[in-house]
């Protein structure tokens, strides 16, 4: 296929026009408005099927890219240039993404019109679903980091509105701000950093910026605070500051979990699937910059931490949903890891798996609170503790959310297990040849089983055992298999197999399903190498262009166009120690889970009185909004703020805007005596004195007599005449 | 010989004559006299000068026109000055203000 403008921008413009007419009709036509968006957003995954289909069938090649471009801004004068380009940029990565993200957009909105049917406002939630998840594909297909930027903000915009959707719930509002302000603090670092390169390379095309790399352009450092910073680690760090924001990584992560104020789906594309994945994904787009930055061993640590802490908090949640929301920041944490530890592949693997079993596993529970239903209060019920024994009552959830709990805990055969080890192995290669990287490395094993062990407790909790609120159990429905409530689950949780993404059902090659291709994700997916961009292809984008497909070499994993598998794979024995260990390691956390939750031989009370100090710790989240709003906000922001303030009241209004209204005030004088003296009597009452005075003269002049008219003529003629004469 | 001068002198006489009556007198019957001078004047300088300057018709042609011109501007002037009278019973030029306005 050609990527010519109509096949690829379509992707991003289908739910924008969705958007864009919803807007107006979604009051009067909401069933037609919701028709609408979820049409879209289907085309749009047939169009991206069809991008996958050529670029992973066809093509299969891990150098693959086409880079389209059309002149945005051009204001260049003759000495300086200034240009900005936009456009697209294709490679293996982002066909995988856009699969992802159509095929996920597309099964939450469908099941959005069971679960937000019963909403005043179902039409808006479309509304804003649409944008963000035409924003989301902008972002994906990006070329260049300023577009980037735009839709990030652009989804930052759809996740403040989705977050604050049920505005009449008491801390919604609150959330969403936080979440938008939170965000803000990483994208200024980001927008920095873009404005860093723009000054390095004089573009910030992906493309551009890669050819610069390999160039050596970031190689001089600059001049910060009396410091010498290298400006490649001064842009790296900028741009991870905006991963930091959007993925919520440690420090930044306290809007996530507030951010589950929003409805259930809008939580699983949003705040699960794709736009906290965003971050990731710009942190591998610019993977080759943070390795110029060195800022790798930073990045592990940031990863790692998060992984870890979130972990951590999750132990202790009762709501179903801050569980999964620790879960994905934590499963977030692991990406970066896997960005800090050179794990390349397997961290976009991970963003990949993860978003599918993680949006399957927000469904679910969207499933749960939706059935769940209580009658006194007339809200539905979130907390784990009213629960329990569901799974008689929601079979299909019940298997859905199984298998994602299963994917996610990484037990073999689930994608989970592949992906997750994958970073866990490479941080423990890392490990044996730095020795910074233990603490990571360490810490990465640590959270493998806090994870299994809060996602069982939350299986536990919530599925097996006796229902603890039996009335609430009572009036719940049975579940029956239905189109938009239980079966874009059960699609997502087949997708939570290890054989899509691998096929080696352990992803480290100990059993092979499928005789050749069997690592499409990992041959495909590779590091873009620099040298490669030093004479890249350019083409304008147009209507009717098409890409040279014969250029690009197969894939050197291919067997019949260079090194074997085996050898390309790169199985090292480290590997295979980690990924024993993470089995090892999953399955005792869901043993530990199942003594205390399933089976109660040990009583989590007992654990938690013995650790108080530390379980209070957990249940005020390592008291870091405390801290934000305690220290940060009270005693840093507030008096800026008051400062601030005092600036703008004190001084400038009183001096600068008063004072000008004082020399307005003279100004006012002078010309009202200017226009009284001057104007009024000179001018106009002068021209009318004048009038009056000719008026006079003439008046007697205009006689009527004859006599007195001919004297005249003769007078003038004489007097021309002798003036004749005389001369 | 009778020269040139000598009629110029005339003419003007008679200009200056016809001048005085019309600003002097306050019949507008002898005002139209007076047009009657001006215009004979310019008469007798046409041929005068036809005479000694041109010796051709021209001027004669001329001054036939002007004693035309003059019989039908008498006529037409008389019949105002009657119609005047009818309407104001007067040949007074200071009753005949109605220019002014």
């Amino acid at each position: 296929m050609d990527y010519s403008f109509s096949n690829v921008a379509l992707i991003a413009l289908l739910p924008f026009f969705a958007f864009v007419i919803n807007a107006f009709i979604v009051k009067k036509f909401t069933k037609l408005a919701v028709t609408i968006s979820c049409l879209a957003i289907f085309s749009s995954f047939l169009l991206a099927c069809r991008i996958f289909k050529d670029v992973v069938f066809d093509v299969y090649s891990s150098e693959f890219y086409v880079h389209k471009y059309f002149n945005w801004i051009d204001i260049s004068s003759a000495t300086i240039p200034f240009k900005i380009n936009m456009g697209i940029y294709i490679d293996n990565m982002t066909a995988i993404m856009l699969l992802m993200v159509t095929g996920v957009a597309t099964l939450i909105h469908v099941f959005s019109t069971y679960y937000m049917h019963d909403d005043a406002r179902f039409g808006r939630f479309f509304v804003y679903m649409s944008l963000f998840t035409s924003a989301m594909l902008g972002l994906v297909l990006s070329d260049n980091l300023l577009s980037v930027f735009i839709f990030w903000e652009l989804m930052g915009f759809c996740s403040y509105s989705l977050i604050g959707f049920y505005y009449e719930k008491e801390g919604a509002g609150n959330a969403s701000m936080k979440a938008f302000m939170t965000t803000r603090v990483g994208d200024v670092f980001f927008l920095v950093g873009i404005l860093a390169i723009w000054n390095i390379v004089g573009s910030v095309s992906f493309v551009d910026i890669y050819a610069a790399l390999s160039q050596g352009k970031f190689a001089h450092d600059i001049m910060i605070f009396g410091l010498g910073i290298p400006v490649a680690t001064f842009a790296a760090f900028s741009i991870f500051m905006g991963t930091i924001g959007k993925s919520a990584q440690f420090p930044l992560q306290v809007w996530l979990p507030d951010a589950m104020f929003g409805p259930t789906p809008c939580s699983a594309l949003i705040h699960a699937a794709t736009m906290v994945a965003a971050g990731v994904y710009l942190s591998l787009r610019m993977f080759p910059l943070m390795e110029a930055g060195h800022l790798l061993t930073f990045i592990a640590y940031i990863g790692a931490i998060t992984a870890f802490g979130a972990a951590t908090i999750a132990l202790v949640q009762t709501d179903i949903k801050a569980v999964l929301a620790y879960s994905t920041i934590s499963q977030l944490g692991y990406m970066v890891l896997g960005v800090g530890v050179g794990a390349y592949n397997a961290s976009f693997m991970h963003l990949i798996t993860h978003a599918v079993f993680k949006a399957c596993l927000f469904l679910a529970a969207g499933s749960v609170i939706h059935s769940l239903h209580d009658h006194h209060t007339h809200e539905h019920v979130q907390e784990m503790p009213r629960m329990g024994g569901l799974r008689k009552k929601l079979p299909f959830t019940f298997i859905a959310m199984m298998c994602c709990t299963l994917a996610i805990s990484g037990i073999p055969f689930f994608s989970g297990f592949v992906s997750k080890d994958r970073i866990l192995g490479d941080a423990l290669l890392a490990a044996l040849h730095h020795k910074v990287m233990w603490v990571p490395a360490v810490l990465g094993f640590a959270a493998a089983f806090l994870t299994a062990f809060y996602m069982f407790r939350m299986m536990f909790l919530t599925f097996f055992g006796e229902p603890r609120d039996k009335e609430l159990y009572e009036h719940m429905h049975e579940e029956h298999l239905q189109l938009n409530s239980n079966v874009p689950l059960l699609i997502l949780s087949i997708f939570t197999l290890g054989v899509f993404y691998s096929g080696s059902l352990t992803g480290q090659g100990f059993i092979k399903v499928f005789k050749g291709n069997y690592e499409w994700f990992g041959t495909l997916v590779e590091k873009p190498h620099v040298a490669n961009f030093q004479d890249h292809k350019r083409q304008l984008w147009t209507m009717d262009s098409s890409v040279d497909r014969e250029e690009f070499k197969h894939s050197r994993y291919d067997e019949k166009h260079g090194k074997t598998e085996e050898e390309a794979h790169h199985v090292h024995q480290v590997h295979l120690i980690g990924a024993l260990m993470s089995i090892v390691i999953a399955f005792s956390g869901v043993f530990l889970s199942f003594l205390m939750y399933g089976k109660k031989s040990l009583n989590p009370a007992f654990w938690t009185g013995l650790f108080s100090g530390w379980y209070r710790g957990l249940l005020n989240k390592y008291y870091f909004d405390t801290f934000y709003i305690k220290v940060v906000i009270q005693k840093m922001l507030l008096p800026l703020n008051n400062f601030l303030a005092f600036i703008d009241m004190g001084i400038y209004d009183r001096y600068a805007i008063d004072g000008w209204e004082n020399v307005n005030r003279w100004f006012y004088t002078v010309a009202k005596w200017f226009d009284n003296l001057v104007v009024d009597t000179v001018a106009v009452d002068g021209t009318g004195a004048s009038v009056r005075l000719f008026n006079v003269v003439l008046r007697t002049l205009q006689s009527g007599k004859i006599q007195f008219y001919f004297i005249m003529i003769i007078l003038v003629l004489s007097s021309y005449i002798w003036a004749i004469g005389s001369n | 010989m009778i020269s040139l001068p000598s009629y110029l002198f005339i003419s003007f006489l008679l200009f200056v004559a016809g001048m005085f009556v019309m600003i002097a007198r306050k019949n507008i019957v002898a005002i139209l006299l007076g047009i009657e001078l001006i215009l004979n004047s310019a008469a007798l300088n046409f041929v005068a000068y036809t005479k000694f300057v041109n010796n051709n018709l021209d001027g004669h042609i001329m001054s036939l026109f002007i004693i035309v011109i003059a019989a039908a501007e008498a006529a037409v002037g008389l019949a105002i000055v009657i119609r005047f009278y009818q309407l104001r019973e007067s040949v007074h030029i200071d009753d005949a203000t109605q220019l002014q306005s």
